[in-house]
């Protein structure tokens, strides 16, 4: 059954867009990771114009966060105050991005500023919790006990604060460093950011794998509602239509993903999602070194 | 679906006879043509998925018809690709200005074969001949390569089609032929010339237009997101949340 979609000026399969949601947000559910990393290059790769696959992204990445938040929430793994030092970061980073975003596209370069961006990151932070997780499991089938905590030059920032929840005593300086930094990225890359702030959180903030998640979730709601707004405003490239049936398929997807995430370990979690992210990496890195089957593109102007 | 189209087009050639019963005399038939269309436009509803017109029409026997639909004209950027440090970025740009949007020929025989070259260009008939003005351009960029590109990237997406249509002759004076606009066409007014052909020459010209827009909810979600745009990134925000939070409660209630 196909659907016109009056935003994007196409018209899709209704099914083909459930079920990509469901997918995504399945995935969404299971690793706590918006999903914004595989949904915006498989809305452009069906045909969706590439200015309304970020917008729209975005607006349904804002209901299953929300939808996946609060699976979390009743088992207590959201530390709100974590997540309010990471938004307060996230808002300058994002703005800073948009701001980047608008150069580079005058440059006439912003295409390849995001893939390298994405080649980038998800290579650095999918080899990395791919070698962590693998020493991990290697590590307790062996039975050596886990190494102390180190203490790296971090530690000695100032404004230190104690995270109940989160177990940790750091600087505020570092969640909202961290927060600036994915929120630059998710504005330039068009993604919640969940695939940064998750292993950042783990391996910079040192905070348990349980509460990462359901944090990193709360954090992102705020993110990319902003970036929401921001595309209807300046880009008219939110499709509400298009975002309705990803997040139809996309809250439904994130329940069971985030049961299915309750049973599997969090080592196992890390190496799917290492996996994975490695996986986009590849295929991306693909798309910039292999000869385009045509030289010649027409640039689609970004909304109106 | 399949019989409504049958019916269109069975109304339509209807219609064309009686036109046919209405020929004027001999003298004023002297490069005699007229046509109509099955729908003056095209509607993009939630079901959209391509629209397909009938193009009928009466004309003098003995000569041809060529026709030639345009969508709205807009800026189009091309950019090319080079290879640099083993990466493929974006290069040269040639800008486009008023490149359409959307656009076909159908005619009675190939046009090469009717028309000079000259007239094929004056008259912009065929996709090769179409009249690109540019807006601006990277220096020392070559311009022939990008009109390629631009026809070519129009073509895969079915906006240009750069094999001239067939139009059907009835009997001695009647034409018709199918135009069909994919998914993905622009909004606008299109514009429909007919031209009559007769020993090399465009002895008769007629247009007609063909506007294409949004209808019901498709046309009220997209002026609403372009005349409230505030209000409706907000109101996103809130379908966002409800269905968010509905789809949780819905589950923590069954499980």
């Amino acid at each position: 059954m196909q659907i016109y979609l009056p935003i994007a000026e196409v018209s899709v399969n209704i099914f083909l867009i459930l079920g990509m949601g469901g997918g995504v947000g399945f995935l969404s559910g299971l690793f706590g990771v918006g999903g914004g990393f595989l949904m915006t290059p498989l809305l452009i790769f069906i045909g969706i114009p590439p200015a309304v696959a970020v917008g729209t992204e975005a607006n349904q990445i804002v209901a299953s966060s929300i939808s996946g938040v609060l699976a979390h929430w009743k088992r207590g793994n959201v530390d709100i105050k974590m997540g309010v030092a990471l938004l307060i970061g996230g808002v300058i980073g994002s703005s800073l991005g948009v701001w980047l975003f608008t150069l580079l596209r005058e440059l006439g370069q912003i295409d390849l500023v995001i893939k390298l961006s994405y080649v980038v990151f998800l290579g650095i932070i999918g080899s990395l919790m791919f070698a962590e997780s693998l020493r991990a499991l290697l590590r307790s089938k062996n039975k050596t006990p886990p190494k102390r905590k180190q203490h790296y030059w971090i530690h000695g920032l100032p404004f230190k604060m104690r995270f109940k929840r989160s177990k940790v005593y750091i600087s505020v300086l570092l969640p909202v460093g961290v927060g600036l930094l994915v929120g630059v990225l998710s504005a330039i890359m068009g993604v919640g950011g969940g695939f940064v702030m998750v292993p950042a959180m783990i391996y910079l903030l040192g905070m348990p794998t349980s509460v990462v998640v359901g944090t990193s979730l709360f954090q992102i709601i705020f993110v990319t509602a902003n970036v929401t707004v921001l595309q209807s405003v300046n880009n008219y490239a939110v499709d509400v239509v298009l975002a309705t049936l990803l997040l139809l398929g996309a809250v439904i997807g994130a329940q069971f993903g985030a049961r299915a995430g309750a049973k599997l370990g969090g080592e196992q979690l890390r190496i799917l999602l290492a996996l994975m992210v490695i996986g986009v990496c590849v295929k991306i890195g693909l798309d910039l070194t292999l000869e385009p089957s045509d030289l010649y593109a027409i640039v689609k102007a970004g909304g109106h | 679906m399949k019989i409504n189209k049958h019916l269109s087009g069975f109304v339509a050639l209807s219609a064309a006879f009686a036109l046919l019963t209405i020929t004027p005399s001999p003298k004023a038939a002297e490069g005699y043509i007229d046509i109509d269309l099955s729908k003056p436009e095209v509607e993009l509803t939630a079901s959209f998925d391509g629209a397909e017109l009938l193009l009928f029409g009466i004309h003098n026997p003995g000569t041809d018809v060529i026709i030639v639909v345009r969508g709205p004209g807009i800026s189009t950027p091309v950019r090319k690709k080079d290879r640099v440090a083993g990466i493929w970025v974006n290069s040269d740009e040639v800008v486009f200005k008023n490149a359409p949007t959307f656009y076909a020929t159908a005619s009675t025989a190939p046009p090469a074969e009717i028309l000079p070259q000259k007239i094929l260009n004056q008259y912009e008939i065929g996709v090769k001949n179409i009249n690109l003005d540019i807006e601006s351009k990277s220096a020392g960029a070559e311009t022939k390569p990008f009109v390629d590109g631009l026809i070519r990237n129009m073509n895969r997406s079915g906006l240009y089609s750069s094999e001239v249509l067939e139009i059907n002759k009835v009997g001695r004076q009647l034409f018709r032929t199918n135009l069909w606009f994919p998914s993905n066409v622009s909004v606008g007014d299109y514009t429909v010339d007919t031209h009559l052909v007769k020993d090399g020459n465009i002895i008769n010209s007629k247009k007609t237009h063909i506007v294409v827009h949004k209808v019901g909810i498709e046309a009220d979600i997209y002026n609403f997101a372009h005349d409230y745009s505030l209000f409706y990134g907000l109101l996103a925000i809130v379908i966002a949340v409800i269905s968010g939070w509905s789809a949780n409660a819905v589950f923590r209630r069954g499980g």
